[in-house]
């Protein structure tokens, strides 16, 4: 009994940790086919018709070509749909859906309105650094972003 | 003291270093790396401790380490018992910091793995011996039911040690094949050129080293997204052109879009010969 008590106090003393993390992405396929040339954004980022969206037009990937074999597409359009902002995502995806529309399928997640409200007070000059690169480049500043911890600013 | 609670100190620890050895010979993929890297540590840090308990505990009780011996003196364990400790412990820690060092150097990763693997065998004697010698005749009465399986067992899992390089030999020998006739070797010269060009298919990435560097053994990082890119060179990273599809979908990808073309066999086997030479 002092045993169970012991481990639900645990538990319970873990709790704030978990509460604002957004659920990265476990899949071995899918950390490893997004993570080698970005990171591997958390799905709960964007709505799941905006990753079918995505994962149908590899070959035209933001100006660049990521084309994969269709069944690995398919699998981890899978992964990415079941974690989805409006699916899987939990209170983290239904703040990111906040100002877009019902039908919208956003691609790029820095053009979210929670995203750019987040960082309106981010300087142009800051965005240029060369360890940044782009808005896309999330752990350059937010060092544990692929573990889906974002409260670090 | 006591020789009980001794005892209970040792099962602690022997359970930790069994766990972190596990989990860090689990995890050794890319995928888990950080996982790896804390076992790892783990493991290191778990013999450090035995060494500690050793001093901490009373002389010739359960957490002493005594000197192995080449003579049986009766009664008292047989002196085989010290010589696997040694073994073990010394196997395990030559892997864990061997593993550390790699970080640094990256030559030492073969011998890391090696090690790994040879300690994986020596656990797995460890635990045979073990079970044969206190559950002897319930194990032998188990054996005669399964010998055959585990003999299979053992045929299948022994020849994954050193794999990497047959693997990146297969790659190249598919790429060899698919020159077909007239095809004379490949050149790590032409592959030199080829990652050096400088093209015109794309502004954002007018050569290889527009990401990869112009030295392919140091880290790259991608041109837009910032992304760090693990070193191309095998000498710097062995685990590269060993995976066939990874390999194809990476140049059907790349050469798209620095040379706004397919690549030819020979080109893609002239790159990988230029990493090895690296």
């Amino acid at each position: 009994m002092k045993r169970i008590i012991l481990a639900a106090a645990l538990c319970l003393a873990a709790l704030p940790a978990r509460a604002d993390r957004v659920r990265p992405v476990t899949d071995p396929e899918t950390l490893a086919a997004c993570g080698e040339c970005h990171m591997a954004f958390q799905p709960a980022f964007l709505p799941a018709r905006s990753w079918t969206r995505m994962m149908g037009q590899l070959s035209g990937h933001f100006g660049d070509n990521a084309a994969m074999a269709a069944d690995k597409a398919e699998r981890i359009r899978q992964v990415l749909v079941a974690g989805a902002a409006d699916t899987g995502g939990g209170k983290a995806g239904s703040k990111a859906l906040r100002g877009v529309g019902q039908y919208d399928t956003p691609q790029r997640i820095t053009e979210l309105p929670r995203f750019a409200a987040k960082h309106q007070r981010i300087a142009e000059r800051e965005w240029k650094r060369p360890e940044v690169t782009s808005k896309a480049n999330c752990p350059a500043c937010h060092k544990a972003a692929e573990a889906g911890l974002y409260d670090d600013d | 003291m006591s020789a009980r609670w001794e005892f209970r100190l040792l099962r602690l620890w022997h359970a930790a270093l069994a766990g972190g050895f596990l989990v860090a010979y689990v995890t050794a993929d890319e995928d888990t790396y950080a996982m790896h890297v804390f076992s790892g540590y783990w493991v290191v840090a778990a013999i450090l401790l035995r060494l500690l308990l050793a001093l901490a505990g009373s002389g010739g009780g359960p957490l002493a380490l005594p000197k192995p011996r080449l003579t049986w003196i009766r009664p008292g364990r047989n002196p085989l018992f010290a010589w696997m400790a040694v073994l073990l412990l010394a196997g395990m820690a030559v892997a864990g910091v061997s593993g550390i060092a790699a970080d640094f150097i990256p030559f030492v990763e073969d011998l890391h793995e090696g090690l790994a693997e040879a300690s994986l065998w020596l656990v797995l004697a460890h635990a045979a011996v073990i079970a044969w010698i206190f559950q002897g005749r319930r194990v032998r009465e188990m054996l005669k039911g399964s010998a055959a399986a585990l003999l299979a067992v053992v045929l299948l899992a022994a020849p994954a040690a050193f794999a990497a390089d047959a693997a990146r030999d297969a790659v190249k020998a598919g790429y060899a094949r698919q020159a077909g006739p007239g095809f004379a070797g490949f050149s790590s010269e032409r592959g030199k050129a080829l990652f050096e060009s400088r093209n015109a298919a794309s502004p954002d990435y007018a050569s290889c080293t527009t990401c990869h560097t112009a030295d392919p053994a140091a880290e790259g990082r991608h041109a837009k997204t910032g992304r760090a890119i693990k070193p191309v060179a095998v000498s710097a990273n062995p685990k590269r052109f060993t995976d066939v599809a990874k390999v194809e979908e990476r140049f059907e990808r790349d050469c798209q879009t620095v040379l706004g073309r397919v690549c030819s066999a020979t080109e893609k086997g002239d790159y990988i010969a230029y990493m090895e030479s690296k």
